[in-house]
């Protein structure tokens, strides 16, 4: 199998605090079509980055990365967002935030936010059977 | 007809031949959703029977049983729920409730939805988006809707304000929004708190806006702060001191946005069973947040009541048997060793609920069906273990 010379280098990483967030149209989804659909699923695996910080690890508004903390690994696709908050990328809440280790309830004052690296990523979205076997 | 597709429990919605009206968008998929189970032991079909069977021999055989959810359930069901508990020793798991607790021990002052729409002039959304989770709080309470005293409504007469880590969709149609860093939640908090102390507060966040906003909070007739029980959430102790502070100067009241319909109900039912004479709390039943009590992964069987566990908490650290009992297919129940399938509150089962604010609503049936309701299956449960 013939290699890409760029397949040998790292992507560039950005350190992001993870922030979940509620989305009734993934409610919706998960009620209308099961959370085993495609709907549900391409509204769960999202995470919303600063314009700077995709920069940073030059990807754009529908490409896949990767985000990595202590707690787990997930692919998924990144939506540039309308606001500016470098450092910050939000998740919806349910089973990827959570695999990387965001708390579904209120965490303990003295509880860091969850930190974690995003970076490009060549893998697809995973279905949630894989990120979510047993 | 009452919707429960969240704590609002809106009680005008009209189901027709052309789907529902008035439902917001959760409602109308809560209300119209299909995506029912078959009751499965270790992931292959069986008869219902043949499920609560296997699901009392697991409980039968657990040495540290924890019961999860109750938010999605009918009271009646919740009470039966705590019986079967106490019968087989189990911890109880709400997860949400913490700052119930608070409202129903009297320790920070409540309101009514009613009384919100009537009277708030300062409404403040703290780590909450109702717009995505309770959709239809500001049109009917608390933001558009003339009330007795708020006669011009959003316009003129209320002002409502989020605090948030994000700016949501809520925060976007409010008048005011502070977007919080997710690092220094506690030192916003803490300026805020010296804002209304009429102290210049020490924060690197903009003073003059965090001065302006103690002077509306302060100046406040009839405040309001819902908020959020979720990782958006400020801590518990955070928003009742919080509460404390605002109600030397002004009049503020809470009211918890929290997952599940009828979750107020099962807190207040824990807490009389903590209240009961003879019970130091230490008994069979437990409410906890998650942080408390015994950790899940410790458990050696978790029965899932109306919750998907693995939607919200990393699966791969869960070891003990899991029983599901819900109306429509979850992640969990993909996963689980029994699975009996239920009616859903509110649509095949009928029975009572508690609104957010505490009032206690009646929950007709929208349509008939074959199904049992999870009442019915935890009584099948509690006489055969
Ligand atoms: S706001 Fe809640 S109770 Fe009201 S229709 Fe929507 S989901 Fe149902």
């Amino acid at each position: 199998m013939k290699m890409e010379f760029d397949e040998f280098l790292a992507a560039p990483e950005c350190g992001v605090v993870i922030v979940t967030y509620p989305d009734i149209f993934r409610t919706e989804a998960g009620l209308r079509h099961g959370k085993f659909s495609k709907e549900y699923q391409e509204l769960s695996a999202v995470i919303v980055l600063d314009s700077g910080d995709m920069a940073k690890i030059e990807v754009t508004d529908g490409d896949l990365v990767e985000i990595k903390s202590e707690a787990g690994v997930v692919v998924v696709r990144v939506k540039e967002s309308e606001k500016e908050h470098p450092g910050i990328g939000y998740m919806p809440e349910g089973a990827w935030a959570y695999i990387l280790g965001a708390s579904p309830v209120t965490p303990p004052a003295s509880t860091l936010a969850l930190s974690a690296k995003v970076g490009r990523s060549r893998q697809e979205i995973p279905a949630i059977e894989d990120v979510y076997r047993r | 007809m009452v919707c429960t597709g969240c704590a609002l429990l809106c009680d005008d919605v009209e189901i027709g031949e052309n789907g529902c009206r008035h439902a917001c968008r959760i409602g109308d998929a809560h209300i119209t959703s299909t995506n029912q189970i078959d009751p499965m032991v270790n992931q292959s079909p069986v008869d219902m029977d043949a499920a609560i069977k296997s699901a009392a021999e697991i409980l039968v055989s657990a040495e540290k049983p924890v019961f999860v959810g109750f938010g999605n359930s009918v009271t009646e069901a919740q009470a039966t729920g705590i019986e079967l508990a106490e019968k087989v020793g189990a911890e109880i798991k709400t997860f949400h409730t913490d700052i119930f607790d608070d409202i129903l021990d009297g320790r920070v002052k409540t309101c009514t939805l009613p009384e919100v729409r009537d009277y708030a002039d300062v409404i403040i959304f703290l780590g909450c988006d109702p717009m995505n989770t309770h959709p239809r709080l500001l049109s009917r309470y608390a933001y558009y809707p003339r009330g007795e005293k708020r006669q011009h409504g959003w316009e003129e007469d209320r002002t409502a304000i989020t605090i948030d880590l994000r700016f949501s969709h809520t925060a976007s149609i409010c008048k005011e929004a502070y977007t919080i860093d997710p690092n220094r939640q506690i030192e916003f908090m803490d300026a805020l708190m010296d804002a209304l102390s009429n102290k210049v507060p020490k924060t690197t966040y903009d003073k003059k806006r965090i001065l302006k906003l103690a002077g509306t909070l302060k100046k406040a007739e009839f405040g309001v702060i819902f908020a959020g029980t979720g990782a958006s959430a400020p801590p518990r102790d955070a928003i009742i001191r919080l509460m404390d502070r605002l109600n030397e100067s002004s009049d503020f009241r809470l009211l918890p946005l929290a997952p599940g319909y009828n979750l107020r109900s099962i807190a207040e039912q824990l807490r009389q069973l903590h209240n009961r004479p003879g019970d130091d709390g230490d008994g069979g039943s437990d409410s906890s947040s998650g942080g408390s009590g015994m950790d899940l992964h410790e458990a050696d069987c978790i029965l899932c009541l109306g919750f998907d566990l693995m939607n919200s908490l990393p699966a791969h650290g869960i070891n003990g048997k899991m029983i599901v009992i819900d109306p429509n297919e979850t992640l969990t129940s993909r996963y689980a060793d029994v699975v009996i399938p239920c009616a859903a509150g509110g649509i095949d089962c009928a029975g009572s609920a508690v609104r957010m604010d505490g009032e206690t609503v009646e929950i007709p049936l929208i349509r008939e069906s074959e199904r049992l309701s999870d009442g019915a299956i935890l009584k099948q449960l509690l006489e055969v273990v």
